[in-house]
């Protein structure tokens, strides 16, 4: 059966040889090597609730009166996005479920995309051949920030749209354009002529995830075409790659992962409540709620408007809002830019245009670990730095004192971590056998009262290391060896 | 998937069922099996138990715990499958370069070098017109693409609905008199007929109690002794920071906090930034009394409200 | 199994117990503070004043009892009535046992504390029923904490204050079912959110003060509050919010923002997308990474 279809195939696309070899194809078992796939299973997840909310969400500002099924609401004008989304999540069957887990899914994309980005950079797997796809991760991340932000903003409540207000206002801080360019986003002064909705949504549902979908079969295609990075080990040189199979191995494994991160999701979307639209009601630009933060992968520029001090500059009968345009436009520009060029700097630096397949310890790569983590060190602050309010409110201590604090943190943090990683890098290179496993050592004591040791047995799973790594067979003498007679009774299956 | 692993055209090696590579990395397997049987016949149940309690009701906790428990079960059973069951190898695969030769590469820089030199320098004309075209073509597509989207901004950015005359309502639509606002009251109010417009936002704080003619409300800004009305005082509500509206007032300070970025304003002070990244005050509205006793604008702002931006002198 | 608690299981058994922890932090921000006022207030002792205040004198026209004293409603949605004479007397006793070293005597005020002739009997009312009076530290902001006077003591004090200057806020008596919750959240968005925060948690205002939780607030407090705009709070006049409007916003307050429905799930203390992003990255990044942990290998 498989085999008939298969020759059919065959005859029109000549799918055997390639097929075949990518079912052969073999993918490292780290299982930091896993972590993109978490991303990779969100967006699917991502895309399938997504679909499920764009056919009961209205992406109008038109004003209605709310007739729905949430009490509190009854009466109250809202806009056609606001209704259908506090609608879908009520009066739709599953449909609250389908849209927490929406924005759960969301919030652990851009997290595992961190994460899965931290382990290709302090790992070096970022080096020859692999730069174009960094570069494609990068524009993949910053995507993904963008429809995070656009998604949270299309039910029109009152914190998403708090938001869409900070965001024109850090459009109109542009030298020279800023004006401009958010007339032209929304269609006029804010908050607009009713466009901004129906412009956010196409871009949300349409453009940056065809865009995204585009860029991912890029990322994936390349990751074959140049196969996986490995770390060093037994048997595991820059010529090779040791680890399971495409099929069955590594297929079993990720589908059974893809199954678990669904789970962990749609878990989250019944469990936690998330962005709670029917309490904040509809969003009016004259009203706020205290406390209003961004989604979490949003928060480090939130925070870095609230660190920078007032410094806004009028000079040649023009005003340069800078405590906006530097910490909302310049830094993360910088910030992305120096992520994609990264790769280039690091070779120029070092004089290493050689391939490199086989990945760095963090700890032999001190300087880069470092930079790395001072980075990761300065976003985190800046992230904590934006809930100054709610720091304040929970530890009871003054407002201006965990202002000022941060002011500190976020420059002297960073320098700090840079010189603690550093040290602590080389530390480890220094002492023998760190972050290697180690054998028990069994002390035994004789009749006559005499101690010995001896190391232990390996432990279960390190002893297939010990084997040498072969290619994938293809084919397998099924017939167990005590049961074959001779060359008759051999069955071969495909 | 086009890189074939495995060149050459020898005879593809054969493994035997008891090779070590093929054994399973359990050391018991049946229980291992066992485990993933369980796990997978509780996902059945989950997946099952979704479809009723999706059927019976619309409880998104029991949803989500029959299709959470579900997927887990399932997708657990099938990575146990696959760790403890399968063949745990290793197994290798070669790495070819991924370049191409010297002579392959200079093939294709010579196609299109000299190729295109061919045509190109020889019909240079052509080559220019068709450039030409296009960077025309590209300015001027530009124009329904972006110039469409929005009107240029103009002087909108320096106007307010709010001139002299004005009658001060609530959002309402309600007209507001001095007594409507106790001391350490505030209101939100807007100039009759642009009620919620957000650039009108102002916000009006009563400081003192002052009846009509019992002077006037002493604020430490030049020039404004005559721009409130029997204690009371109107600033713009839009943050000069980023344009969120103002709307923290605390009462035994008398300042002015933007909960978005806890700019900090002085409102006796003229509304002066005191503190956070705000980087000036807030423009103040004009204030007088009609002859039927209700609040009015006695004049609109003197400036831009809200947030900066380039045109802003 | 029994290999469980070796070398190669620690590193995730401690994430875990990580993220276990602050799992258990993140759905429960209230109980520090709670935990924290508890403690403070008991050791401040109810014992000595709330005995010697207790009044012994009882013969009069109309008794000073709950049920005298107690604002009934009647057609409106909020109704004020005044307290009986007979209240008064007690009430200058335990005003003067307990308010008067700061208040003054006469409740004139001093260098340590505010004037409260004219403040009205729902401005004490507040005060002392919310527990903030008498104040435990007088170099912070007052907090919420288990009221030291009982509910008659509470008016007996409020009467005894009233008595000394006409006017200000008095004691209401709010019928919710008159209420409208619609209107009320509308109008607690215009008036309140700025400070309280949309879901009333509560958050840190400039110079060390913070608008507190709306909580625990009774719709008597909520209303009263609104009227004398206690503290830092502004002051919210009829001629600005109304009857009719203060009573919608309490009926918010008290069927909407302290009992939520939370049909989604945990309501992760309704303090927005920092608690949310906690969870995601540790609950859902932090678990999934576990698993991974779990399926691939660990060399």
């Amino acid at each position: 059966m498989i085999d008939k279809s298969l020759r059919w195939l065959d005859d029109r696309l000549g799918v055997s040889k390639g097929g075949r070899t990518f079912l052969d194809k073999i993918f490292p078992d780290h299982w930091s090597f896993m972590l993109g796939e978490i991303a990779l299973y969100s967006f699917v997840v991502l895309l399938a609730t997504g679909v499920f909310l764009s056919l009961y969400y209205v992406p109008s500002a038109h004003e209605v009166i709310y007739h729905g099924s949430y009490a509190p609401l009854r009466g109250q004008r809202v806009s056609e996005a606001y209704a259908s989304t506090v609608g879908l999540s009520f009066d739709v069957k599953s449909g609250l479920l389908m849209r927490q887990a929406h924005h759960w899914a969301a919030d652990v994309f851009l997290g595992s995309i961190a994460v899965h980005m931290a382990r290709v950079f302090f790992t070096g797997a970022f080096r020859k051949p692999r730069e174009l796809n960094w570069i494609v991760g990068i524009t993949m991340l910053i995507l993904g920030i963008a429809n995070g932000f656009l998604g949270y903003s299309l039910p029109d409540d009152l914190v998403s749209g708090t938001g869409i207000r900070i965001a024109y206002s850090i459009i109109e801080s542009i030298p020279l354009v800023g004006s401009y360019l958010a007339f032209f986003v929304f269609g006029g002064n804010y908050p607009g002529n009713g466009v901004i909705i129906p412009r956010f949504f196409v871009l949300h549902v349409l453009i940056v995830p065809a865009v995204i979908v585009g860029l991912l079969a890029a990322h994936l295609g390349l990751l074959v075409k140049q196969k996986h990075t490995q770390f060093p080990g037994k048997g595991k040189t820059e010529r090779n790659v040791v680890g399971s199979p495409m099929f069955p191995t590594f297929m079993a494994k990720t589908t059974g992962f893809m199954f678990m991160v669904t789970a962990a999701l749609f878990l989250l979307g019944g469990f936690a409540q998330i962005n709670p639209i029917w309490q904040f009601g509809q969003y009016q630009p004259y009203q706020i709620s205290y406390a209003v933060q961004p989604d979490w992968y949003m928060g480090w520029l939130d925070g870095a408007l609230r660190v920078m001090p007032s410094w806004e500059w009028v000079g040649w009968g023009h005003t340069w809002p800078l405590e906006v345009f530097i910490p909302a436009v310049l830094f993360p520009g910088i910030v992305f830019n120096l992520f994609i060029v990264w790769p280039f700097l690091e070779a120029k630096f070092t004089k290493d245009t050689a391939y490199h397949h086989l990945l760095d310890r963090p700890r032999d790569r001190p300087k880069r670990t470092s930079a790395g983590a001072a980075v990761l060190m300065l976003l985190f602050m800046l992230f904590c730095a934006s809930s100054t309010d709610v720091l304040a409110n929970y530890f009871h201590i003054s407002l201006n004192t965990v202002l000022v604090t941060f002011r500190f943190l976020v420059v002297l943090m960073p320098i700090a971590t840079f010189f603690v990683t550093h040290a602590i890098c080389i530390e480890m290179q220094r002492a023998e056998g760190v972050g290697r496993r180690k054998r028990a050592v069994v002390v035994t004591r004789s009749a006559t009262g005499e101690f010995a040791t001896y190391d232990a047995d390996v432990r279960p799973g390190d002893g297939h290391e010990e084997l040498e790594a072969i290619p994938v067979p293809t084919y397998i003498d099924l017939t167990p060896r005590h049961l074959a007679t001779g060359p008759g009774v051999r069955r071969v299956m495909r | 998937m086009s890189d074939d692993g495995r060149t050459g055209t020898g005879p593809l090696p054969v493994a035997a069922l008891d090779d070590p590579h093929l054994a399973p990395y359990a050391k018991r397997p049946q229980a291992v099996a066992a485990v993933a049987a369980v796990s997978m016949a509780v996902g059945i149940v989950g997946v099952i138990g979704f479809g009723v309690s999706y059927w019976v009701g619309n409880q998104t906790q029991w949803q989500a715990a029959t299709l959470g428990v579900g997927l887990l079960g399932l997708g657990f059973g099938v990575a146990a499958w696959g760790k403890y069951l399968m063949p745990q190898g290793p197994f290798v695969e070669e790495r070819h370069a991924s370049h191409s030769t010297e002579e392959e590469r200079s093939a294709m820089t010579a196609a299109i070098v000299e190729r295109g030199g061919m045509v190109v320098k020889r019909r240079k004309v052509l080559g220019g017109l068709f450039a030409l075209g296009s960077a025309v073509f590209g300015v001027v597509a530009a124009f329904p693409l972006i110039r469409s989207l929005g009107p240029k901004p103009g002087r909108t950015l320096f106007a307010t609905n709010w001139r002299r005359g004005s009658s001060v309502v609530t959002v309402d639509g309600r007209r507001v008199r001095p007594s409507d606002l106790e001391v350490g009251g505030v209101l939100t109010v807007f100039p009759g007929g642009h009620e919620g417009n957000s650039p009108d936002q102002t916000i009006l704080i009563r400081l003192e109690q002052l009846a009509p003619g019992q002077g006037e409300l002493v604020l430490q800004s030049p020039g404004r002794s005559d721009w409130t009305v029997q204690g009371i005082v109107g600033y713009s509500k839009m943050c000069t920071h980023l344009g969120c509206p103002v709307g923290l007032y605390q009462e035994q300070t008398t300042e002015l906090v933007c909960p978005c970025h806890q700019s900090v304003f002085n409102v006796r002070a003229g509304a002066v930034p005191e503190f956070g990244p705000a980087p000036r005050p807030l423009p103040q509205l004009p204030l007088a009394v009609d002859a039927d006793g209700y609040l009015v604008a006695a004049g609109g702002y003197d400036q831009a409200v809200g947030p900066g931006f380039w045109e802003r002198p | 199994m029994r290999r469980l608690f070796r070398g190669r299981y620690v590193v995730p058994s401690v994430l875990a117990g990580a993220v276990g922890l602050v799992g258990l932090l993140m759905f429960a921000p209230g109980a520090a503070r709670a935990a924290g006022t508890g403690a403070s207030t008991g050791a401040a002792g109810m014992r000595s004043y709330a005995t010697a205040g207790t009044p012994a004198s009882g013969a009069t026209p109309t008794p000073c009892t709950l049920a005298t004293a107690t604002p009934t409603t009647s057609g409106s949605p909020i109704s004020y009535t005044s307290l009986p004479a007979s209240c008064i007397p007690p009430g200058e006793q335990l005003f003067a046992a307990n308010c008067s070293s700061c208040h003054g005597t006469d409740a004139a005020g001093s260098a340590l504390a505010p004037n409260l002739r004219g403040v009205g009997a729902g401005t004490v009312d507040f005060w002392v029923s919310t527990g903030r009076m008498p104040l435990a530290d007088s170099s912070i902001q007052a907090t919420r904490k288990p009221p030291r006077f009982d509910r008659l003591q509470t008016l007996e004090i409020a009467a005894y204050v009233q008595s000394l200057a006409p006017g200000g806020v008095q004691i209401p008596s709010v019928d919710l079912q008159q209420a409208s919750v619609s209107n009320g959240g509308r109008l607690f968005t215009l008036n309140c959110a700025a400070c309280h925060t949309i879901t009333g948690a509560g958050d840190a205002l400039y110079k060390g003060a913070y608008a507190p939780s709306l909580h625990q607030a009774t719709v008597q407090q909520i209303v009263e509050a609104i009227r004398s705009g206690p503290g830092n709070m502004p002051r919210f006049g009829p001629g600005n919010i109304t009857n009719q409007e203060a009573a919608d916003i309490a009926a918010y307050v008290h069927g909407v923002i302290q009992h939520p429905s939370d049909p989604g799930g945990f309501g992760l203390g309704g303090v927005g997308p920092v608690a949310e992003g906690f969870v995601g990255l540790l609950f859902g990044v932090g678990l999934l990474m576990l698993v991974s942990f779990w399926i691939g290998e660990r060399s």
